[in-house]
């Protein structure tokens, strides 16, 4: 994983003195999952848009599988925000255009599309007409076209956009699947449940600056209140270290303060207290993301 | 390249389909066969009909004949001239409907050429018999019977039966003013039909390009291909569109000849002059090229449908000038204000449709006015492929003319 799919530097695009993406700066690496997230209008699908070559920087560089934007479309699958399809054509016909315009030839992109649809339910639907679909089906359609002409880096922009559960997990199913396959996933959305589930890296954009930026579990790591959560049956006394203790059936929250948690387990060892559970406590990414906002607007 | 092509697939393969496509394509042969149907309703007679049409001659004729020249009648004229003894006769003739029309020739009609014509009802009939043929030949006749022979009679009665003979085409003469006035409208209104395709295709383009933007399936197409070869794809394919009607029609015509076009009386100048045709195809295909570009811009700066088409209908106004400019047309094709139009890249397409098959246009209008489209096609589409990248991804609000000046200076 050491090599760069994507290369973005001090990235800068305006629109009408309004700067969407401000110095902007990251990497992905080939066959991770990358999660770019953000508030809406935070300037996520600004820096995608740069990165396909649909918008030029107006500062800074990018390169995408070693190239600059717009040399390498067929290499990349793209599900964007704003998306749609062809409503009066037939299912199959705009898998098949899609996948021609990615450089599939036709003889080659037709039973490649049946088999997509066959993947994703939706085999009945090939001779429909698009309009014909339920909504869900149409998202459906929209990742597969992403994906049809089998690309080595997949950027989808808010890809659990209005779909159900059922569908949720079919496309985190496929998202998976992808990364298994060794293909690179850029994963932009503003679910950040979504991103603690699937990435390994992640940028946190606000206001179109980089707020967080590396390894998923390094910033959970540092951003972990210094506590940690233990699961007993016995009722805990006065701990050493320990500065606030609360209770919730028998597992307890520990905070510590002057003690690692290593010390306090041993601790608790030495005093054969029985231990069934025992982790450094974490915060969901949207509690560490609301923490660093504020910090960053206070400072 | 490559890319461009299969949009151009796409985009006929799409439109062939559509049902106004079609019915626009099948309506010019179905006319055809209507006039097919109509001559031989009229056994191949049908310039005789709309002559008559057209002049109807009053049957019956009454004649009081002060003069004393007219009487008797020369037996050429008995069947349809009636001799009355007096006006008030003649009146009463008038008012049973036995006679149309009563002409009162005074005595001194030789110095004053003075003839009073009745009629019942308006003055129409008696305005369509001053300028009779059989009027004039009634009157030389009768006037000079006695000092002229029949045949020149004929003659100084009706001095010329015109023969129009084009250079192009000698020997193949074309009958009759009606043949005269067909000659001009005919190749006129196939300029027209050729301006229509040229609006069709485009304005398929201008639709397709709305549909793309308001569908939002234009950002998974711009991820695949640059907006040049998107726009210039799109082009490519509905040009070939509007070609296919085109030919269509032209066979069409071909294999109704004997309906349509020989019912008019005249062949086609644009068939049958080799230059005006294939000059006609030249402009018709710079004509698409510049519109098409035109509109394929303009579909994507509009956020609805309905607003593209009002920004389009700007350009369609100004190319509808040379159209609205017909009367100046029939009078002298080559006149300044037509010639400047001629030149100018919006109007050229449809001006040189409508000039070329009318008269001799001078070299130098059809050379300037190629050259002149041919520079522009190129600038429009790098121009219009820049604000059609910039509209295509403007959602729920349309661009401000700063936006496209500025889109138009960016690199």
């Amino acid at each position: 994983m050491t090599q760069a799919m994507l290369e973005v530097h001090n990235l800068v695009k305006r629109y009408n003195g309004f700067t969407a993406v401000d110095v902007l700066s990251f990497e992905v690496y080939e066959g991770e999952i990358f999660g770019l997230l953000g508030p809406n209008g935070a300037g996520k699908t600004t820096a995608i848009r740069t990165v396909m070559d649909i918008f030029r920087p107006d500062e800074g560089t990018v390169q995408v599988l070693g190239q600059p934007p717009g040399m390498t479309r067929e290499r990349i699958g793209y599900l964007p925000e704003e998306r749609g399809l062809y409503r009066d054509l037939k299912v199959l016909d705009v898998l098949v255009y899609l996948a021609e315009l990615k450089g599939i030839p036709r003889p080659v992109a037709r039973p490649r599309a049946l088999a997509w649809l066959e993947r994703v339910e939706l085999a009945d639907w090939a001779d429909h007409k698009v309009k014909d679909l339920s909504r869900g089906m149409r998202q459906k359609l929209q990742l597969v076209a992403s994906l049809v002409h089998d690309p080595e880096l997949l950027i989808l922009d808010e890809p659990f956009l209005g779909l159900d559960p059922v569908n949720v997990e079919l496309v985190k199913g496929l998202i998976r699947e992808s990364q298994e396959q060794g293909k690179t996933v850029v994963l932009s959305t503003h679910q950040m449940n979504m991103v603690e589930a699937l990435c390994d890296r992640i940028l946190l954009i606000n206001h179109g600056r980089a707020v967080l930026y590396g390894p998923l579990d390094e910033i959970k790591r540092r951003h972990a209140p210094h506590a940690v959560r233990l699961r007993t049956p016995t009722a805990l006394d006065v701990l050493p270290g320990v500065v606030r203790m609360e209770q919730r059936d028998d597992t307890f929250t520990l905070t510590l303060e002057g003690i690692t948690p290593q010390e306090l387990l041993r601790t608790l060892v030495e005093r054969n207290i029985p231990v069934e559970a025992f982790e450094v406590a974490t915060v969901p990414l949207e509690e560490i993301f609301i923490a660093v906002v504020k910090e960053r607007s206070h400072a | 390249m490559r890319k461009m092509w299969i949009i151009a697939r796409h985009e006929y393969r799409v439109n062939v389909r559509r049902a106004g496509f079609i019915i626009m394509t099948a309506l010019v042969p179905l006319l055809g066969v209507l006039g097919l149907l109509i001559a031989v309703f009229f056994g191949g007679q049908a310039s005789a009909f709309f002559e008559r049409q057209f002049a109807p001659e009053p049957k019956e004729i009454g004649v009081v004949d002060h003069l004393g020249a007219f009487t008797p009648l020369l037996p050429a004229h008995q069947d349809h001239h009636y001799l009355f003894a007096d006006e008030e006769t003649g009146r009463a003739a008038l008012r049973s409907d036995e006679i149309t029309t009563l002409l009162v020739i005074p005595e001194d009609y030789i110095q004053s050429g003075q003839v009073m014509i009745f009629s019942k009802g308006s003055g129409f009939s008696a305005a369509v018999l001053e300028d009779s043929a059989g009027v004039r030949g009634f009157f030389v006749d009768h006037l000079l019977r006695d000092e002229v022979y029949p045949a020149l009679r004929k003659r100084l009665a009706d001095p010329i039966e015109p023969v129009l003979v084009s250079l192009e085409a000698e020997g193949q003469p074309q009958g009759g003013p009606l043949g005269t006035f067909l000659m001009i409208m005919v190749p006129y209104f196939v300029g027209i039909l050729l301006i229509m395709t040229i609006f069709v295709s485009s304005g398929y383009l201008l639709r397709g390009v709305a549909e793309e933007k308001t569908s939002r399936v234009i950002e998974i197409i711009l991820s695949s291909v640059t907006a040049r070869e998107l726009l210039a794809g799109k082009v490519l394919g509905l040009g070939a569109l509007g070609l296919t009607q085109v030919v269509i029609w032209l066979v069409s015509a071909f294999g109704l000849s004997r309906g349509a076009v020989s019912l008019l009386g005249v062949a086609l100048p644009l068939l049958t002059r080799s230059e005006v045709f294939i000059l006609g195809l030249v402009y018709y295909l710079l004509g698409f090229l510049v519109y098409a570009v035109l509109m394929g811009a303009v579909g994507a700066l509009g956020t609805t449908m309905q607003e593209s088409q009002q920004l389009a209908g700007i350009f369609s106004l100004m190319a509808a000038i040379p159209l609205m400019l017909g009367g100046f047309m029939f009078s002298n094709p080559n006149m300044p204000l037509l010639r400047a139009l001629s030149w100018f890249p919006l109007t050229a397409p449809t001006m040189m449709l409508l000039r070329l098959p009318m008269a001799e246009v001078p070299v130098v209008d059809v050379v300037a006015s190629i050259v002149v489209l041919l520079i522009s096609i190129p600038v429009l589409l790098w121009a219009g492929a820049k604000v059609f990248r910039m509209g295509l991804l403007m959602y729920g609000k349309r661009p401000s003319l700063a936006q496209v000046v500025r889109a138009l200076r960016e690199a």
